[in-house]
Order: structure tokens, then sequence, then C-alpha cells
């Protein structure tokens, strides 16, 4: 369907909904200017449905932003939390009724596929307004925007960065986190040699994680897939990846046990090797440390510590952004509702006081990053240094399927075990790539 | 009458007293009726609507837009010239063989265990089987990944300790193709057996005790009153138990998937687990019925000829 | 003569001790999940496993029974996976009876149909379900949900049922005939107690299955107020966070109890009460 005539779409339809009168503007402009998100507070009585997944946000942040919703508005949200297993599905059908939730919690690597299928609502001519001034974070808007169009709202940001066990770590000689790879190589020597157990890891790094092996690539200068002409061609097999790959095949058979080769991070749960004792350090988002202390609260905040994974580059790895987006769905009934609830949840007093301030996650925006960090506890510091350098999955609809087969983590864990040798396994997944990012 | 004298096979008249009284045929099909509505209603319409759009390109922006192509049976052919299906299909055929065979054979010895047990002991085992069958997938998988991890798992550790296969503490059982098949056969079989032997069982005490007590009287032994006495009179049952469990262990998927995922590569990819990965994954609808109606096909004309048995078995009655 | 006549003989100790046996094998990793969830966290994971719990712990279970809406989500289960089984159990047995019990045209189809729609991987058929359901305006409520498992077990539930009533001889009906019996009595006071064996037998599947999906439940309900049970055991696993071993152990415990009491509640009609030569009437 034509921009053009869906943004008229959508506005006339806006405006007959609630009778706005004044203040929405541009229905009646190109589709290329800017509009604002409708303000107004005529909605009392009307309800929004809102998805949350589990453990995305606590009660705490959405109930502010619902308040301030219905100050606004006076309309009523819904909150409904929803799990992580079979969550594609859920949306997926949930998205094709006549009667879809109105917004969505949306993963970053999952967002693209809805987006670029006519799930989700175009938001483009919003953009502006949603920004509020803000620069978002890459990882999180790249793969909310298909074909130059936004699809959906940064919400939250999660980066990857060594929790290590400064305990540990002081037993064994080690004073200050390592800011280079060598150091950190030292360090994990010195680590080892004072725990000469079976099963200790210095660094447990298990193979399957591509979270974590990826920034190895990327840190080397190569990446998953390039596009270019709305071709994608895998990347593995260029000069960079490769050494990239050998870096993490041989970083990971050092420091981590044999055992954890083939290995995800959830079985075993890599929060409980670390709680155990069995590895003084491991690489794992903000909401880890919380896990730590529940699986062992003999350690304190001051028995840990954070520091993002040094490059053998130079400066940091660049991580894998994790978080999500706030999607509105295409055939939602209360589109402007549903846009000014996203905007409130991407603005940065809310980002400030209770995405980062109550919740701990990486706020949206680059501004907003960096004011957090000059703020954060010593202890959480390295997330924040991590995030500061990120990049994103593919912003390919068919990425989702790379991840849900487990293709991307067979690949890693193969370099890993040694099953395959780095060149050919390469050679196999840039196969699947071209394959799956290309079709439909 | 007593049912000693005669050759009297349950479902089976004997011949001249077979005669069919029967009023309006009308009641059948009242009794059939209520079943037959909810099954054209909650699998019939879906299975019409899956082969249509197995002739269509319908995916996930279908589900949000509407929009679909005709595809006729392009699905069809880029499916049979795919070699990955094939070599599913093969993997599938070969996999099935065993969890049947291993499910029906260890099934059946169940069954014939209990009939053989006082009730203490009986119920003792019976409850072991349910509980066993009652386990939701999310915890069994996660203890059965837990009993082969790598580095912790129990069954390593048991096994090491049995010195015969030498140290198995860090054997990674999902990263290697038969051992992936071994786990996951254990996993299906131990949950599949239960079913099978309560209904065994149950068929087993539809036959008159005083049948094989007679034999062993007259000293035969155990195998030999299994096999000549009890299996002609259970066979029905036995023969739709396998049918049965070949339609479900052909379609078998989430255990497999949660402990090899189809991996290492494509080697225990099933076509339940093919059909996941290269369709319904990604939502690609129309590919994924087609896949999936071969499956059925194919599974029909294998059993074809059991089901004509099987049909065949109860119709003298 | 014996009444009823089909356990008289025991096979003696040797045979108790193999059964026990086996048991201990098969129930092992059942075992294994209690004692799991029986633990304190920092016990689930040892190089050397641990076969006991340490002390015991019932921290795993209050952390369980604390999380997300065990209490609602229980109350739908009950009430889905109970209507599930009646249903079923009604339709079936008269289905069964008629396919079995009668000749009317149609019926070879009709068997056969029901065999062949079994054949259909289940894991296909659940956007089709779901389309259509949405057409109808089945989501979202428990008569769809209760339906959807009808899908998944009538089917099967007809086919085992037909194998227990084919058992069944002619002479029994007979007999009931002769002595004036309705054809409704013949069916529900002579017909259906014999073949309740088999009806036990399928309507613990149909309870395992109804009890034990989460995907249907998950995908059809539109509110969470009525999700069933398997969701809430699926709020133990997240995958950022990593997941709570025990306390996912005790939830899997609590979540497999009602399956075992209504076994235990059914066990003893498992077996047949048809005894040698005994014609009823």
């Amino acid at each position: 369907m034509p921009k053009r005539r869906y943004l008229y779409a959508l506005s006339a339809g806006l405006v007959a909904t609630i009778g706005l009168t004044a203040c929405s503007s541009g229905s009646s402009q190109g589709p290329d200017s800017p509009q604002a998100v409708p303000t107004g507070s005529k909605a009392a009585g009307k309800k929004i449905t809102v998805w949350v997944m589990q453990d995305d946000y606590t009660d705490k942040t959405l109930n502010a932003i619902n308040a301030q919703f219905t100050k606004e508005t006076g309309a009523t949200v819904d909150v409904q939390t929803q799990q992580w297993d079979g969550i594609t599905t859920k949306i997926t059908t949930a998205l094709s009724t006549s009667t879809p939730p109105d917004v969505l919690d949306l993963g970053n690597t999952q967002v693209a596929s809805f987006a670029a299928t006519g799930g989700l609502a175009d938001l483009t001519s919003y953009k502006k307004d949603l920004q509020q001034g803000q620069t978002w974070l890459g990882g999180l808007v790249e793969p909310a925007t298909v074909d130059g169009k936004l699809y959906a709202v940064p919400g939250f940001a999660g980066a990857r960065a060594v929790i290590y066990n400064k305990t540990m770590w002081q037993k064994a000689g080690v004073t200050s986190a390592p800011t280079t790879m060598s150091e950190l190589e030292s360090d994990l020597a010195k680590v080892r040699s004072a725990h000469t157990g079976g099963d200790f890891s210095p660094f447990y790094l298990p193979g399957q994680d591509w979270y974590v092996a990826m920034q190895f690539v990327w840190a080397a200068g190569g990446d998953l897939a390039t596009t270019s002409g709305g071709k994608w061609t895998g990347g593995m097999s260029t000069p960079q990846a490769q050494k990239g790959l050998q870096a993490f095949k041989k970083f990971q058979n050092a420091y981590s046990s044999k055992a954890s080769q083939t290995l995800f991070t959830d079985t075993p749960d890599q929060n409980q090797v670390f709680a155990d004792g069995k590895t003084s350090a491991i690489v794992s988002t903000n909401g880890a440390i919380a896990n730590i202390q529940k699986a062992n609260p003999s350690l304190k905040n001051s028995d840990l510590g954070t520091f993002a994974l040094p490059a053998a580059e130079g400066g940091t790895q660049p991580v894998m952004l994790g978080g999500s987006d706030w999607g509105i769905a295409a055939k939602s009934q209360n589109q402007q509702l549903a846009l000014q609830w996203a905007k409130i949840a991407a603005s940065p007093q809310i980002q400030n006081k209770w995405v980062f301030g109550n919740d701990g996650w990486i706020p949206n925006s680059t501004q907003a990053t960096k004011a957090a960090g000059a703020n954060v506890p010593a202890l959480t510091k390295g997330f924040f240094d991590a995030a500061l350098r990120s990049k994103a999955t593919p912003a390919s609809p068919q990425w989702a399927t790379i991840e849900g087969t487990k293709d991307v983590n067979n690949f890693f864990s193969s370099i890993a075990s040694g099953k395959q040798s780095v060149a050919d396994a390469a050679k196999s997944f840039d196969g699947k790539l071209n394959k799956t990012l290309n079709a439909g | 009458m007593s049912l000693l004298t005669e050759d009297r096979r349950p479902g089976l008249a004997a011949p001249g007293t077979a005669h069919r009284p029967r009023r309006a045929p009308r009641a059948p099909w009242l009794m059939v009726a209520p079943s037959l509505t909810v099954i054209a209603v909650v699998t019939l319409a879906p299975i019409v609507l899956l082969a249509f759009v197995s002739f269509t390109t319908y995916d996930q922006r279908s589900l949000f837009t509407g929009i679909y192509d005709w595809a006729g049976i392009d699905q069809y052919t880029q499916l049979l010239q795919d070699s990955a299906f094939w070599a599913a299909t093969v993997r599938t055929f070969l996999f099935t063989a065993a969890l049947v065979a291993g499910s029906v054979v260890i099934g059946a010895f169940f069954a014939y265990l209990l009939t053989r047990l006082g009730t203490v002991v009986r119920t003792i085992l019976t409850v072991s089987l349910v509980l066993a069958w009652a386990m939701p997938t999310v915890a069994s998988s996660v203890v059965w990944n837990w009993l082969f991890q790598p580095g912790y798992g129990v069954a390593n550790w048991l096994l090491t300790k049995l010195m015969i296969f030498g140290d198995l503490t860090d054997t990674n059982w999902s990263n290697d193709k038969w051992l992936a098949f071994v786990v996951i056969w254990l996993l299906i079989v131990w949950q599949a057996v239960p079913f099978i032997a309560l209904t065994l069982y149950a068929a087993l005490t539809q036959i008159p005790a005083e049948m094989t007590e007679a034999a062993r009287i007259d000293g035969a032994g155990e195998w030999r009153t299994w096999w000549s006495i009890t299996m002609p009179i259970l066979k029905p049952t036995f023969l739709l138990v396998t049918i049965l469990s070949v339609i479900w262990d052909f379609n078998v998927f989430n255990q497999i998937w949660l402990v090899s995922g189809g991996g290492p590569g494509d080697s225990t990819s099933t076509l339940g687990v093919y059909a996941y990965k290269t369709a319904f994954v990604g939502f690609h609808v129309g590919q994924g019925a087609a896949i999936a109606l071969v499956t059925t096909v194919l599974l029909a004309a294998v059993s074809w000829m059991y089901v004509k048995q099987l049909v065949r078995s109860g119709e003298s009655l | 003569m014996s009444r009823r006549g089909t356990i008289s003989r025991t096979g003696g100790p040797w045979v108790s001790a193999v059964a026990l046996l086996l048991a201990l094998f098969w129930v092992f990793p059942v075992y294994w999940m209690l004692n799991t969830a029986l633990k304190p966290r920092k016990d689930v994971m040892s190089a050397t496993p641990k076969f006991f719990p340490g002390p015991p712990s019932l921290d795993n279970f209050r952390t369980a029974l604390t999380q997300t809406n065990f209490a609602g989500d229980l109350r739908n289960s009950v009430i889905v996976v109970g209507a599930t089984v009646l249903v079923s159990l009604g339709l079936g047995l008269f289905a069964a009876a008629a396919l079995t019990r009668f000749t009317f045209r149609g019926r070879r189809t009709i068997m056969i149909s029901i065999l062949v729609v079994q054949m259909v991987p289940p894991s296909a058929l659940l956007i089709p379900t779901f389309l259509v359901f949405n057409k109808i305006g089945l989501l979202g409520t428990y008569l769809g949900l209760v339906l959807a498992y009808l899908a998944l077990v009538l089917p099967f539930s007809i086919w085992v049922m037909r194998g227990f009533f084919l058992a069944v001889p002619v002479e029994v009906e007979e007999a009931g005939r002769l002595d004036g019996a309705s054809q409704w009595q013949i069916l529900t006071k002579i017909l259906f107690p014999l073949v309740v064996p088999g009806a036990v037998a399928t309507s613990i599947f149909t309870f395992i299955t109804a009890w034990n999906d989460y995907l249907i439940a998950y995908t059809f309900m539109q509110d969470q107020n009525r999700y069933t049970l398997p969701v809430w055991l699926a709020s133990f696993t997240t995958p950022d966070k990593g997941t709570d071993f025990a306390s996912q152990m005790a939830a899997s415990v609590l979540f497999s109890l009602p399956v075992v009491i209504f076994f235990l509640f059914l066990q003893r009609r498992l077996v047949s009460g048809m005894s040698a030569g005994a014609v009823k009437g």
C-alpha cells in the first residue's frame, strides 16, 4: 500500500476515533513530514493492552509509565506478562487477529522479523517526536528500522561484560581489573595457578555462547553478514572474521573447561557455576549479578566486579546489545493511545529514573547511557562501558530463523570443540546465512 | 456356555452365531455423531486449510496482511528436490522403527510382569510408570540434560564407575550423532512405555486366567504360554498399540528438539525437526504445510497394511 | 472357580524383585527431580552427584508456590482438563461402541478417517487451528481450549476403546437382550462397565496430554488470567537471567502431583472385572 495512502488512512482513523480537533497536525501533509504524537485527554474509559516479557521491566517501572499515561489521556492500561518459550508463535498469531495487543515488548533480535512482514505499525513520521531529542542506541534502533522505516521504539538495552570474583582474584594476587587483553591473560594465569582443582575454569565461556564469541569477531573487524542492494552475504569467511574466530577458539580452549566447549550458558547455568566457585569470571548481562547472589548469598557486592572485555586490537570488544523495543501492532485498535504510551516509555525521564534508576538497565539513548555511566556504582560500571561500543545482529527479518534453528550456536561450538576447522565451519555457516537471510 | 471349549477369540464370533440384530440404523449414527462433529471442526477443518495452504506461499506476512500467492505444486517440487528432506525421511523411518520396537517390546514385558505380581508390588510399579509418564517435558528434558551433562552428569558418573566404557565424565552426548540418538531414544521410550504397558495390561486382564492357568498346569513354560495362548488373544490390542506408537513416534518433535536441536548439524533431524527448521520457525506456513502433508502420506503408506489388518481383525464381530 | 479370575497366581519373590528393580530404574529421573527440588540451591551442581539432599529443604517449594499466579493457573487447568477428560470419555465411549457393536454404512470409512487424521504432525496444525478458531470466535475461551484438546485425544481414545470393545463377546449383549434390557441399558449397564480398564487407560492419557500442553494453551488463550499451569511452569525458565533449577524442579514436582493423584484414584479400575465364563445377567 503506498505510503501516502497509509498515512492518510492512519491519521484519518486517528482523528475519527477520538475526535481530536486542534492538536494533531499534518494529516494532510506529505509523507515525509514529521508528525507529532497526538496528545489529549479525551480517552477516559478506554483501555489499551500492553504485552511485557517476563523479567524485562519491574512492576514499579510499569506502574510509573501507566500512571503518567493515565494522567495524560485518561485511559487505563492492561499489562499482560508473557513467557519467553513460544513467544514468537504467540506474537505472530496475536498480530494476525483483529484485536491484537496494542503495544508489545519485543526483543531487539526479533523485532526485525515482525517489522518486515507487516505486523507492526509504521512509526516513521512520528520518529522525531518519539525521539524527544535523544540519539537512540544503534543496537536498538537498527533492528527496528526496515527499508528506512521505523517500526518500534527503543525500550532498554543490556550489555555483556565480564563479571569476576574480585575476592578470588585478589587472593591470587590481582589487584585491579585488566584493561588490555594481555593484562587479562596474565591475570587469568595467576588465578589458574592459585586453583589447581579439577573442574575449575579461570574464565568460564561456553562454546555455544555466540553473543560473546561474536565479540572477538567484531573486535577483529568481521561481522555476521553484510547487506548490499538487498542481498545478504555471510561474513564468517573473511580474513578478519577468521582472525576473530581463531582468537575466540584460543581463548575459550585456554581458560574454560573442556566440558564447556559444546555447552550453552544455561545447562549448567553459568551463574550457578560462578556462584559455586567453579570459575572466577563469566560474561553476562546486568541481571546476572542478582542471580549470582541469589544462588550464593555469601557473595557480597564487595566480592564482585565488572569490566568490559578488552580487545586484543585495543579498546574494548564491541558487544552485542541485547534489549528490547516497543512495537505497536499494525492492526491495533488504539494506535494513537499506543503511540502516547510508547512515547512515555521512551521518554528521558522514565528512562533515567526508572529504566536505569530502578531496573538497572542501560537506557535507550547514548546521552542517557553516558549520564547513567557517570552515576552508576562501580560494580555495574563494566556494563555501561561495554555498551558504548555495540553492534547488533543483521537487521534481516530472517535472522530470527538462524537463531531459532540454533545454527549460530552450533557453528561456534563446533569451532570451540574442534569438531570442525575454523575455515570449514565458517564456509558451511556462511552457506546457511546466504540461504536463509536471502529467502522470502 | 463355557468359553474354554470353543475356539472363542474375543472379537471373532463363531461361525453362524454372528448375527446382527440391529434395530434403528439411526442409533449408531447418533452415538458417533457428536464425536464426528467435534473432529470435523477441530481436526478436519484445520487439515483442509493446511492442505490448501500447501499450494500457496502463505507465510508470516500473509498472517499479518492476508496477502499470499498461489504456488501450485512448487512447494512440493522444491521439497522433493531437497536432499536434506530425503535424508530426514530415511532417518525418520529408522528412528521410528527403533522407537516402536523398544517401546512395544518393553511395554509388553512390563504388562506381562504386572500380571504376575502381587497387589503391593504391582501398585509400586504402576505408580513408577505413571510418574515417568506424567513428568512434564520441561522437567524431563532438564533432568535428561542433567543426567547426561558433560562434567556433572549423573549418568556419565555412573557409567564411568561401571568401568566398561572408560571415562565418560566429559562426554557431550548431544554433540555426537549416535550418542544423541541414544539419549533421545531413552527419553522417548521411557515416557512411552507406561501407556503401552498399562493398556496391554488392561487388555491382558480381559483374558480369562483359566486359559493360562490350564496351560501352566499342563507344564507349558511361560514363554510358550505367552506365545501360544496370550498373544493370539492379545493380537488386536497389540497391533493397535503398535500402530498408535508408529504414528506418534513418526511425528515426535519435542524431545528431539530439546535434547539435540536436530544436531549436531542435521544429523538427528527427523521429518518433524526438519519441518520446524526449514519452515515453521520462520513461519513459512505454506512450505511447512507441504512437508506436513508429505509426512502424513509417507506415514499412511507405511502403516497401510497394518491399518487394513487392524480394521479387519475387528470386523467380523 | 475364581471370580476376579485374572490375577490368581503371582510369580513369586524373584519376579517381585525384578519388578522392584525395574521400578527403581524407571523412576530414577523422577526421583532426581524430587532430589533436586529438596536441595538448597547451592548443592544442585556438584562433580560428585549427591544422591540425597543434604538436609532436605522446602525453600524451593515455597519459592515455586509464590511465583506468578499459581492458584489462578491451577484453577484454569483443573477446569479445562477436567472438562476434557469427561467429554472425551463420554463422546469416545459412545463412538467406539457404535463403531464396534453395530454395522452401518460408512463405518469403515469413519474408522479409517479417525485413524488417518492422527497422522498429520500436530505441530503443523497449530497455526491452521488457530486460524479456524479465530474465525469461529473460540479463541480465549475455555470451550475453545477443551475442543483443541479433544482434537488431540479423541481420535486416539476412540481407537483404543474400540480395541477394548472388541474383546467383549457378542454373547454378553445377547444375554442382556434376552433379559429384556433396552439398547441404552445394554450399552450403559453391560458394555461400558466391561471396558472400564480401557476407559481408565485412555482417561489417564487424556489427562496427561491436556494437563501438560503448553503451546496450545499459551497461544490460544488471550488473557493471562486464563493461562493454565504449564504456563506457570514455563515462568521458571528465563533465557537471559539463567534458570533456578532447584525451584524449577520443585515447580515440576507440584505440577505432576495432580496427575499422580488422578491416577491413584483410578488405578484399581485398570483391572477388568470380567471373569471367565460369567455372563452377566
